[in-house]
């Protein structure tokens, strides 16, 4: 599904430029929960950035369902950022002055849908993290992890072709982090969601499918799990 | 473009149900006076004039007066006019008028005027001299030894200081007036009216027939008519009828006259007027625009959020289209509540000039339907600014200040 060939980012011109990519190759399957891993300024971020649509890369081929998407004009990628990616920051982004379901539910309205086909996604969107009874909380009034729950909730409401996080487990105590990434494997084995996600804590591996380790802007191994049975840390 | 509009109500509509109150009423508040500076000076301004032109009504012009035509001193059938005139549909009343000029004698004291010979019970409906005696009586039918003197030159009134005045000159004193003519009579004082108005308190008044009397005139002549209408705005059309009536004189309402009279008053306070309002709106964008630009910069993670997540710009744009339009709509109701309480105030306690002159403001509709839709089109645009500027921005940028 997800393509990338020979991509490259490179921070400022000439000698100086930090190559926070250089030459990065994998394709990912649909229903694929990959963790990216690295040491820290290894790229990890910038290469989720791109992938996300976030970032433009300095050079490579970059193809969702066979459309090169690094080449796509800004409002077109605004459209497949709504419609086809979802994205779950570090830090939660929620917008605070919004209630967890209208954190969720402003993207389908975005996307032409009625209020009320809206309200009904974003309880589902809820019900799947295990949040609907508290869907008209602020995120002022919810735990760290909680937060993270709706944050992606917000990012499978549209149901996307891919999931990325960055991390998402950064700012989570073990006890959140596990409900986070419970959520995760849920949505991957019951819904087949594609997720790719940051990390660089080793027992998350214990989660996921697929793991790509970069150093220094490219990937230095990129191995499949077998069977991933979780184990506490 | 239906969704960018339903997104961005959302967005402004969470902002403002769960934002800071605090900040909102700060920016509500400034607004307020910010329109208050815009229509209040207006209204004061609009009150003097008002009150000159009213001062020119009530005492030498009336609505409408009509003067000899040029290079004649007197209307020669002023009667006749008078009958035509009265005659006019939307007449309330008129009189004809004998200005002319003297000079008033009282214990050697020597003051020059413009003296009026005016038929006394007419003047009640067409002016306001019988109701600004403050001493002794105005003049009866009878009056023919009799005057009335402006307080300024009776020495009594505001102002009589910068004035030459006749000293102490009381009702009962008697004072010689001798006329452009040369002819001298003697006059008892009758009454002393006050107008707080320099043309009237400068003035002095006798019967009309005096007047015919010493220039030797035959009951037809007058200097001026002056001319009432029953409802006031109405003058033009009732200028015009009395032409149509067969008026040959010169005919001129009350607005021609104070255009000439005070149009160098009116020119200079039109332009502070203008001033204030240009001052005013600027001062007014600036701070809506700095208010919005604090408020996105507070906000640009968000923005950065939003886009990240697949809100289009221009909904962003849209929703802080909505939010300044809801500060200004507050602001201007909270304006207007403190602007209504302020001419409530000012119209009980008028502001004193001059210590005689009151000006109270005058409430402009047109004026606050102007300023109400200028200061919503300019804080839109000023709230809108830095929104697109910062909704333009990269995503990176916004979220991660990279
Ligand atoms: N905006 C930028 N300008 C210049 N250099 C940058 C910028 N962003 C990242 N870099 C550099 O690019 C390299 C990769 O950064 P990246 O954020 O992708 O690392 P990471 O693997 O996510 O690290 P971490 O685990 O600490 O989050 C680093 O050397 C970093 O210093
Ligand atoms: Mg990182």
């Amino acid at each position: 599904m997800i393509v990338v060939k020979d991509l490259k980012r490179y921070y400022g011109i000439g000698e100086t430029a930090v190559r926070a990519l250089n030459g990065v190759s994998f394709e990912i399957t649909k229903s694929e929960f990959v963790a990216i891993m690295g040491a820290s300024g290894s790229g990890k971020t910038t290469l989720l950035r791109i992938l996300a649509l976030l970032d433009d890369a300095t050079d490579g081929i970059y193809t969702i369902r066979g459309l090169e998407v690094s080449s796509l004009p800004e409002a077109e990628r605004s459209f497949y950022r709504l419609t086809q990616v979802g994205y779950v920051f570090q830090d939660y982004a929620l917008i605070n002055e919004m209630s967890a379901a209208e954190n969720v539910y402003v993207l389908s309205m975005m996307e032409g849908k009625s209020k009320k086909e809206s309200y009904i996604t974003a309880l589902e969107a809820l019900d799947k993290v295990g949040l609907k009874e508290k869907h008209d909380r602020v995120p002022g009034e919810l735990s760290g992890g909680e937060k993270q729950r709706v944050a992606i909730a917000r990012a499978i409401a549209k149901k996307p072709d891919i999931m990325f996080a960055d991390e998402p487990c950064a700012n989570l105590d073990t006890n959140n982090s596990k409900q986070v990434l419970d959520v995760f494997k849920e949505l991957n084995e019951k819904y087949g969601q594609t997720i790719i996600m940051v990390t660089h804590e080793p027992w998350h591996v214990e989660y996921v499918s697929r793991v790509i380790t970069l150093e220094d802007g490219i990937v230095i191994s990129d191995e499949n799990r077998q069977n991933n049975k979780i184990s506490p840390k | 473009m239906i969704n960018d509009i339903r997104v961005g109500a959302l967005i402004a509509y969470c902002s403002i149900k769960r934002g800071n109150k605090k900040t909102l009423t700060f920016i509500v508040f400034v607004l307020s006076l910010i329109f208050l500076n815009l229509v209040f000076l207006p209204s004061m301004i609009g009150g003097l004039l008002g009150m000159f032109t009213g001062f020119i009504q009530d005492y030498p012009y009336g609505d409408i007066v009509i003067e000899p035509t040029d290079g004649n001193a007197y209307i020669n059938n002023a009667d006749n006019v008078l009958k035509k005139v009265r005659a006019v549909e939307g007449v309330r009343a008129a009189t004809k008028r004998l200005d002319v000029g003297a000079s008033i004698n009282h214990k050697q004291k020597v003051v020059g005027v413009m003296i009026t010979g005016m038929l006394p019970t007419e003047e009640y409906d067409v002016s306001r001299y019988p109701y600004i005696v403050s001493e002794g009586n105005f003049l009866s039918d009878l009056s023919r030894d009799e005057i009335i003197i402006g307080a300024i030159i009776a020495g009594t009134g505001h102002g009589s200081e910068i004035y030459d005045n006749l000293g102490e000159v009381r009702p009962g004193s008697f004072v010689d007036v001798t006329y452009s003519n040369g002819v001298k009579r003697n006059y008892k004082v009758k009454g002393i009216m006050e107008g707080t108005f320099e043309i009237v308190d400068l003035n002095a008044l006798v019967h009309y027939k005096e007047i015919e009397d010493v220039y030797g005139l035959e009951g037809k002549e007058a200097t001026s008519v002056v001319v009432r209408v029953t409802d006031q705005g109405t003058e033009t059309r009732v200028r015009d009828k009395i032409r149509e009536a067969g008026v040959n004189e010169q005919i001129f309402t009350w607005a021609d006259k104070s255009e000439s009279l005070i149009r160098q008053a009116m020119q200079s306070m039109g332009a502070i007027d203008i001033m204030s309002k240009i001052v005013s709106l600027i001062v007014g964008a600036a701070l809506v625009l700095i208010i919005t630009y604090i408020n996105v910069m507070n906000r640009k993670k968000e923005i950065g959020i939003l886009k990240a997540v697949g809100i289009t710009p221009r909904s962003i744009v849209v929703s802080y289209a909505f939010l300044s339009t809801f500060y200004v709509l507050l602001g201007i109701f909270a304006g207007l509540i403190l602007y209504f309480t302020l001419m409530l105030y000012f119209q009980a306690n008028p502001v004193v000039f001059y210590e005689t002159i009151e000006i109270s403001p005058v409430i402009d509709h047109v004026l606050l339907v102007q300023s109400i839709v200028t200061m919503l089109t300019l804080s839109v645009i000023a709230g809108i600014l830095p929104a697109w500027s910062v909704s333009r921005e990269s995503i990176l940028k916004a979220i991660w200040g990279q």
